[in-house]
């Protein structure tokens, strides 16, 4: 707490959550981008609509599917807790995986979208002249594609950042914990703190809108 | 040619004429039978009222031929959704204050509250725990527990009342590390019944319930080491049927509402609580 009365744990919380999500989401869903606009497999079509499912499924269906695979009589929470020591349900990587969910479709979809673009006849003569794929992928077809990865990767943060409903419910509504700033705002609000809950609407409107601005430069001057 | 252009025209003007007509359907009303039977009396209840109240409110319907339709909260999420004017008629919270608060504010008529249950509290794990819970409260020292599940203390009474219990028992320091927050008492249980936390302090009237009492076991804690979990009712003062409303309130601590209070672990007003 600080003399304003306003705890700011929830903001730090969120920006590490929410970093943490995109980072993991970002590489998750840039491969299987990759993976989606270089290859044809069986059993493509399916598997690129079950990645883009979080995208338009209800985060309490989410938070549901995670508790159900996740929580601590299940076998995967289980393994978890046995190897980390600590469970994934109440925890803030718990937060993490409820906002990395719904984050990937993001970096999925836009990213292809843009390694498609980039003409094959590059990669072609990259091909021809003995590139392996590590350096078709990072030498050619990231920087190439770098506006929409970028893109992506903003959407993906800012999903991330504003995640609730899976959260609530996997996370729980921890002060200090697990309760990040959507967490923090909807609590204040059902206390009938509206001082506190307004504070922290205008912090992170201001932080959303400052993150894109600045990742939007970055793609720019890349 | 003119032909099929007026065809064409007729069509159009079927699809715009559906259209306008759907839109209109969808946003009067409460939706397509509503307007036919009389709306039902909305119940705003405590968490804690959860089975105790689909119980009673079965009987009142059959008794009047009213409906009721029940909203479930904790106390201080339904009394702000109160505030900002959520269409209630009548309030059953689990903390008699925010009763009185919103009788301050001119949201509850004064005439109409009343005291019509005392709470308890307990200690609640699942039939598969390994805990003994016969020991009470000092069980949650035990360090096998990793999550223990209250609710919200900033807005749910029956999470107020465990966190008093723990500080007179001199345990709170010690277990607060394990807190897990319920948004109100019914998810508090299922936090616990789901085994993602091993253990928690719930509503007595949650875990004599038929459908709780076979998942679980419990321990009652003493009522003297916290305060008295006050339940009070009011008529909200927006309501367009306080008759009614006026009605549900006498019948829940009336000839029939009584006994079915008492046998989900209630207290009564003008009762000796139970130890």
């Amino acid at each position: 707490m600080t003399a304003a009365g306003i705890d700011w744990t929830p903001l730090w919380l969120s920006l590490r959550v929410a970093t943490a999500a995109t980072v993991i989401a970002a590489v998750v869903g840039l491969s299987l981008a990759y993976v989606f606009a270089e290859h044809r497999f069986a059993g493509r079509n399916l598997l690129e609509a079950l990645v883009t499912l979080p995208l338009i499924l209800p985060p309490t269906v989410l938070g549901y599917y995670l508790l159900v695979t996740l929580g601590r009589q299940t076998l995967l929470g289980q393994a978890y807790e046995r190897v980390t020591g600590t469970s994934l349900v109440f925890t803030w990587q718990g937060a993490v995986v409820a906002g990395l969910v719904p984050a990937v479709p993001y970096v999925v979809r836009t990213a292809r979208a843009a390694f498609e673009e980039v003409d094959a006849a590059i990669l072609e003569a990259a091909r021809l002249d003995g590139a392996s794929r590590f350096q078709q992928f990072f030498g050619i077809l990231l920087p190439l594609a770098r506006r929409g990865v970028v893109a992506g990767v903003a959407l993906a943060f800012s999903r991330a950042l504003g995640e609730f409903g899976a959260t609530l419910m996997v996370a729980g509504n921890i002060p200090g914990r697990t309760q990040t700033m959507p967490l923090a705002i909807y609590d204040a609000v059902q206390a009938g703190r509206w001082e506190a809950a307004s504070v922290l609407v205008v912090v992170l409107s201001v932080a959303a809108v400052l993150i894109l601005l600045l990742v939007s430069r970055l793609g720019a001057s890349a | 040619m003119l032909v099929a252009r007026l065809r064409r025209l007729f069509r159009g003007s079927c699809v715009l004429a559906l259209l306008c007509w759907s839109v209109v359907a969808l946003f009067s009303g409460d939706g397509a039978a509503a307007s036919q039977t009389p709306s039902p009396l909305e119940v705003a209840a405590a968490s804690d009222l959860r089975f105790v109240f689909e119980e009673l409110r079965i009987l009142f319907e059959q008794q009047t031929q009213a409906r009721i339709r029940l909203t479930f909260g904790s106390s201080g999420q339904l009394k702000t959704q109160i505030e900002q004017g959520a269409p209630f008629d009548v309030f059953f919270s689990a903390n008699d204050n925010f009763v009185h608060n919103l009788v301050a504010q001119g949201l509850v008529l004064p005439d109409t509250v009343r005291l019509y249950a005392m709470g308890r509290i307990v200690l609640w794990v699942r039939s598969a725990s390994p805990l003994a819970i016969d020991n009470g409260l000092s069980l949650l020292r035990d360090d096998r527990i990793r999550f223990i599940a209250i609710a919200n203390p900033a807005h749910a009474p029956y999470g107020l009342a465990a966190v008093q219990a723990l500080r007179t028992t001199g345990l709170y320091e010690r277990v607060q590390p394990k807190f897990v927050l319920g948004e109100n008492i019914s998810q508090t249980l299922q936090f616990v019944q789901t085994g993602n936390a091993d253990v928690g302090i719930v509503a007595l009237s949650l875990a004599v319930a038929p459908v709780v009492r076979t998942t679980g076991r419990y321990w009652l804690i003493p009522a003297y080491i916290h305060q008295p979990i006050r339940q009070g009712a009011g008529v909200v003062a927006g309501s367009k049927q306080q008759a009614r409303a006026r009605a549900f309130l006498t019948f829940v601590n009336g000839p029939t509402g009584r006994p079915v209070m008492q046998r989900y672990g209630f207290t009564l007003p003008g009762e000796a609580p139970a130890q």
